[in-house]
């Protein structure tokens, strides 16, 4: 007959144990984490030679040019991108396609709630942060070492448009664990590296 | 070479195509010069070679080598090495074999599985359509796993654990014909799939195969560098999707992106997905189909990713899993709100003993056929449907993930006798479904599209118990899908209108829903009570719930206003008096708690292939015939789905608790202490909880790439001894088997601990049965270094605090409040069929609380009877301490 109080012991002593193993391990996962973040995914070409070949076009000069249709972000809950890089709610959405740029709830090139990683809370506001015509030089050096593992992807992207809305999505670099977001605050990246990881 | 499986397809009928068989050899060979060569314990490569090194030092260096194994295990401690030995092989054994460390040394076999088509030439002259496909399996006899991963040699405890925590790939053969589900109409009237985009998402395509002249383009996203199917599986489907017309393909005319997200072992990982799903995306596919599935509905990143999908108007089609006939088993993708699910039903409407039960469309697929072979089948085939159905609608605009899932779900057939969390929207009617999206306003529709808790089967099991003033709060979760656009939201509140005339004012109704309707749907949940002017009453009550969905008008050019779209919900009930309080029986659900999002080992042990508690535990699922039985014996069960604070114990006879895993608030046992001094009775059925065996039945997961340590027992044994400690009472961290008889029944007690300590002047009833702690022991799992996961119960806890250290409790969360809608009665009276159109019902969880209870002395035995895996029962009947108690494990005290 085992008591109460053995019980009680034992596991006590079984969290304890579990809490020192919990620290060790913690270091020895993160590492190899990385590891196989690093190799798999690829963040970087490993050989130099290897580029891949895209084709972006980025629209240079000012960007206050006339369209007639805007292609956006479509998917958003609240709020939408449109190619030009205005942001508004779903509500200030012209016929065309593109925000209506008198809308109290408009407005162009926002980098709200992003880090400066690149990395920002809101898919949207990622987007609009991507399309601003100095990110073009960041995306540009991405795109020239942007490793195979994301290449069916940024072979196929034809404009900066196109670039920011692929490129700000969650990704094979967003998770750790496969089931877990490095960072679930600010996932969404327009810049280089990975989302901050963040222990779980 | 060994012939261990032959996969045949035979052609029922004549046919002008050629017919064509698909055979699986099995060849198992010892490769001479390679040894497997397994250690003590788990070590890490380094060591491993240094171990071999010192055995063979007077064995020639060029006489052996260690054989590199690359993969993703290779970065962790691993049992055994795999080494090349040229030369006198037999004395290096020997030597390999005399090392401490060194367990055995054994030949390495290979396996090699082939799959062959092949054409047995034409005959007859009657269309292809004709064709039925049969497929004949004869079960692989050996218990070793098909698969053979590196650390996977050896224990099938092992496999089985990584292929059910991750998502896994079913095999797919093709038997429909697309005449059983009358494609061929619509071919007829020309509609072949033309210009829908198609992904199908597999083991990639075989490039000589004839039939893919619409490949668009086939992209690879695994780590293996090619495109190339190895296994069979994709070109199977793919084939399904849109072989040639003359054969038995369904959109011949579709065009199709081949993405390559499994590797020829059938391995994949979420973050293949997440970049392959963003290609989808970037590419513009219409219509996605996925005959994967697995139950980590917590994995946040794909279930986004699978959101962002459907918001981005891609159609996704989704296997529902193999996982029946149990309820509640729907996997992930499949069970989201947006992605259309696809079970398999046979020629006579019976629906497959392997599928998952949930809320889904159901398609044919032919009697007789396996588990894990046919679903995958089903949901090409409604992917299939799918496109053909996008191409034919003339007006593209409307056709996306809602407005397409309204179609199928409103032209959808009931299935007769069963009930709608097996059968969901019920059978496919392909032509109904055309005419429905040809004539498409867009809209809004629930589903289910009615709340009717009278009628039987259908709406088990909330039919099988009436209403009462005082029971919990019987709640129905109602998918809303809005097919005006991806976003929406529900105009002002949901009104609850009774009516006057069908005693509706005795209903009370609670209303809660999704503030927000994305991507393309919501839910509401309808909270139902007696009012209290009917707690004597018994009848039938009758209203209606109306609500008004509104969307931005994106296509609107007149006006940038928003659509809306009215829709009502009809109510009706059955009230009867409040049942006695000895009749009434309180289940905890609170305290269960279940993989995932933590890992809780099965209660069974002896169930290896699927050691994760994943279906967790309810009185309507896994303990579905204890309810019946309950039910029939005239106690009324109700579930309490808040703290143990939050019941009012005077109205109940018993509350019981079933392999309860959470911890407890102290103010839970205060209050429970109370309760039963005041006369409540308390069943418990314990399980096992045992720290060495839990630490054997950790293993490695392969998705998520970490390891799992179970975070309880079968229950949580040290929390129960909290909880009863008061009245003298304590498990055991034993563990026992065995069989019994008591009372004329005979019983198997599967996994479980014995009664450690009980008050002298109460009553146990023993048996001794096997120990099965030392046992599992013994069993040849993993030994085990400890190199990761500690305890992580309180990440996933409702009672501890999330943070390691000292287990402390959170503070007492607040009981459900629900506030009733405020009622506008009409005076008038029902339509006469409450059984409208069986309009949309989808796949929203199971999510059941209704009201129930009852006596505890007549019950023991039968109870018993139907849970036999409990590790203990007792009861106790007003006072604690003249209580009938039954106790196995342990024969004396």
């Amino acid at each position: 007959t085992v008591s109460t109080k053995i019980l009680r012991k034992k596991r006590a002593e079984l969290s304890y144990l579990h809490h020192s193993l919990q620290q060790t391990s913690t270091n020895e996962s993160l590492t190899a984490e990385e590891r196989t973040i690093h190799d798999r995914t690829l963040l970087e070409v490993r050989d130099s030679d290897h580029h891949i070949q895209w084709k972006v076009q980025f629209i240079l000069g000012n960007s206050s040019r006339q369209i007639s249709q805007c292609r956006n972000s479509i998917q958003g809950k609240i709020l939408l991108t449109d190619e030009l890089g205005y942001v508004c709610e779903r509500k200030d959405l012209l016929v065309n396609g593109c925000c209506n740029v008198n809308a109290p709830s408009s407005s162009q090139y926002v980098c709200k709630s992003c880090l400066a990683n690149g990395c920002c809370s809101v898919y949207e506001y990622c987007v609009s942060c991507c399309l601003q015509p100095d990110k073009q030089p960041l995306l540009e050096h991405f795109l020239n070492r942007a490793a195979e593992g994301l290449q069916n992807l940024f072979t196929a992207v034809e404009d900066h448009f196109e670039l920011c809305l692929a490129k700000c999505r969650t990704s094979s670099q967003s998770v750790q664990h496969e089931n877990t977001y490095r960072n679930p605050q600010a996932k969404y990246c327009y810049g280089e590296s990975p989302p901050e990881l963040l222990p779980i | 070479m060994l012939h261990l499986a032959k996969v045949a397809f035979l052609s029922k009928y004549k046919c002008s195509c050629p017919v064509r068989f698909c055979n699986i050899f099995w060849s198992l060979s010892l490769s001479f010069l390679e040894y497997i060569v397994a250690f003590n314990g788990y070590f890490t490569a380094k060591a491993r070679s240094d171990f071999i090194s010192s055995a063979l030092r007077d064995v020639d260096a060029v006489n052996w080598r260690i054989v590199r194994r690359d993969n993703p295990a290779s970065d962790y401690p691993s049992d055994f090495e795999v080494v090349e030995i040229r030369q006198d092989a037999r004395s290096s054994l020997l030597t390999l074999q005399d090392h401490p460390y060194i367990k055995r040394v054994t030949p390495q076999r290979m396996v090699l599985r082939s799959l062959k088509l092949t054409d047995s030439g034409t005959d007859g002259a009657s269309p292809c359509n004709d064709t039925r496909w049969v497929q004949k399996w004869q079960s692989w006899q050996s218990s070793r796993p098909l698969r053979r991963t590196s650390l996977s040699l050896g224990s099938g405890f092992w496999h089985a654990t990584g292929r059910h925590s991750s998502r896994r790939l079913l095999r797919a053969i093709p038997r429909h014909v697309a005449q059983i589900l009358q494609a061929d109409v619509l071919w007829q009237m020309g509609h072949t799939g033309s210009g829908v985009k198609v992904a199908v998402f597999d083991t990639g395509l075989s490039e000589k195969h004839p039939h893919f002249k619409n490949v668009k383009e086939r992209t690879n996203w695994t780590n293996e560098k090619t495109l190339d199917d190895g296994l069979g599986h994709g070109t199977f489907v793919a084939g399904v999707i849109a072989s040639m017309r003359e054969c038995q393909g369904f959109a011949p005319d579709s065009e199709l992106h081949i993405f390559r997200v499994f590797t020829n072992n059938q391995v994949s990982y979420t973050s293949w997905f997440l970049d392959a799903f963003n290609y989808a995306i970037l590419k513009k596919i219409d219509v996605l189909n996925l005959s994967i599935g697995g139950p980590d509905f917590m994995d946040h990143p794909f279930v986004d990713k699978v959101w962002e999908l459907t918001a981005n108007k891609v159609i996704m089609v989704s296997a529902i899993g193999n996982d029946g006939p149990l309820y509640g088993t729907l996997n992930n993708p499949a069970d989201q709100m947006d992605v259309i699910g696809v079970g398999g039903i046979d020629f006579e409407d019976n629906i497959a003993r392997f599928s998952s039960r949930g809320m889904t469309t159901w398609v044919r697929s032919h009697a007789g056929c396996q588990a894990s072979t046919c679903l995958s089948m089903a949901s090409e085939s409604l992917s299939m449907l799918v496109f053909c159905l996008s191409s034919t609608v003339l007006n593209r605009e409307l056709v996306n993930p809602a407005s397409m899932k309204q179609a199928l779900i409103a032209s959808a057939r009931r299935l007769p006798g069963v009930n709608m969390f097996e059968q969901g929207h019920g059978k496919l009617d392909l032509l109904r479904a055309y005419q429905i999206l040809n004539s498409y306003k867009p809209q809004a529709s629930l589903s289910p599209s009615y709340i009717d808790l009278t009628e039987c089967p259908y709406m088990w099991p909330y039919c099988s118990q009436p209403i009462y003033y005082g029971g919990m709060p019987t709640i129905v979760n109602v998918t809303i899908l809005n097919g005006m656009g991806v976003t929406g939201r529900i105009v002002d509140k949901p009104i609850w209108q009774p009516y006057l005339p069908q005693n509706g004012d005795y209903v009370d109704v609670a209303v809660s829903y999704s503030p927000v309707l994305w991507p393309w749907a919501g839910y509401l949940a309808v909270s139902i009570s007696v009012a209290k002017k009917a707690a004597s009453w018994e009848g039938v009550a009758q209203g209606h719930v109306m609500v008004t969905v509104a969307s931005p008008a994106e296509n609107d050019v007149s006006n940038s206003g928003e659509m809306t779209s009215t829709v009502k919900l009809p109510v009706k009930v059955k009230i009867v008096p409040t049942p006695p309080r000895s009749k009434r029986i309180l289940w905890d659900q609170y305290h269960n708690l279940r993989y995932p999002p933590g890992y809780f080992p099965r209660d069974n042990l002896r169930m290896k292939n699927d050691p994760l508690d994943w279906n967790g535990d309810h009185i309507h699922t896994n303990f579905r015939d204890m309810y019946q039985h309950l039910r029939s014996m005239g106690y009324f069960v109700e579930v309490l789905g808040a703290p143990i604070t939050c019941f009012d114990a005077s109205q109940y006879g018993t509350l019981l608790m079933v392999d309860s895993e959470e911890e407890y608030f102290p103010e839970e046992i205060t209050k429970l202490r109370r309760d039963i001094d005041n006369g409540l009775s308390l069943i418990i059925f314990s399980d096992w909880y045992n720290t060495s065996v839990m630490r054997k039945v950790k293993f490695y997961d392969e998705n998520t790439r970490q390891w799992w340590m179970p975070d309880t027992g079968g229950a949580n044994v040290p929390a129960l001894n909290d909880l009863i400690s008061v009245w003298g009472m304590a498990f055991s961290d034993g563990l026992y088997e065995g069989d019994f008889t008591m009372a004329d029944h005979d019983m198997y007690y599967a996994s479980g601990c014995s009664i450690a300590r009980f008050p002298e002047d109460g009553i146990v009833i023993a048996q001794t049965l096997k120990d099965q702690g030392t046992r599992h022991l013994l069993f040849n799992l993993m030994m085990i270094i400890i190199i990761s996961v500690g305890n992580h119960l309180y990440r996933y806890s409702k009672v501890l605090e999330a943070h390691l250290g000292d287990p402390k409790p959170r503070p007492l969360p607040a009981c459900p409040h629900l506030s009733w809608a405020k009622p506008q009665p009409l005076n008038e009276t029902a339509p006469r069929s409450v059984h409208m159109r069986p309009l949309p019902f989808s796949t929203t969880a199971l999510s059941v609380e209704t009201n129930l209870n009852w006596d505890a002395l007549s019950l023991n035995i039968s109870l018993l009877v139907l849970k036999s895996f409990c590790c203990l029962i007792f009861l106790w009947y007003s006072k604690p301490w003249y209580t009938i108690i039954q106790k196995f494990g342990l024969s004396k005290i």
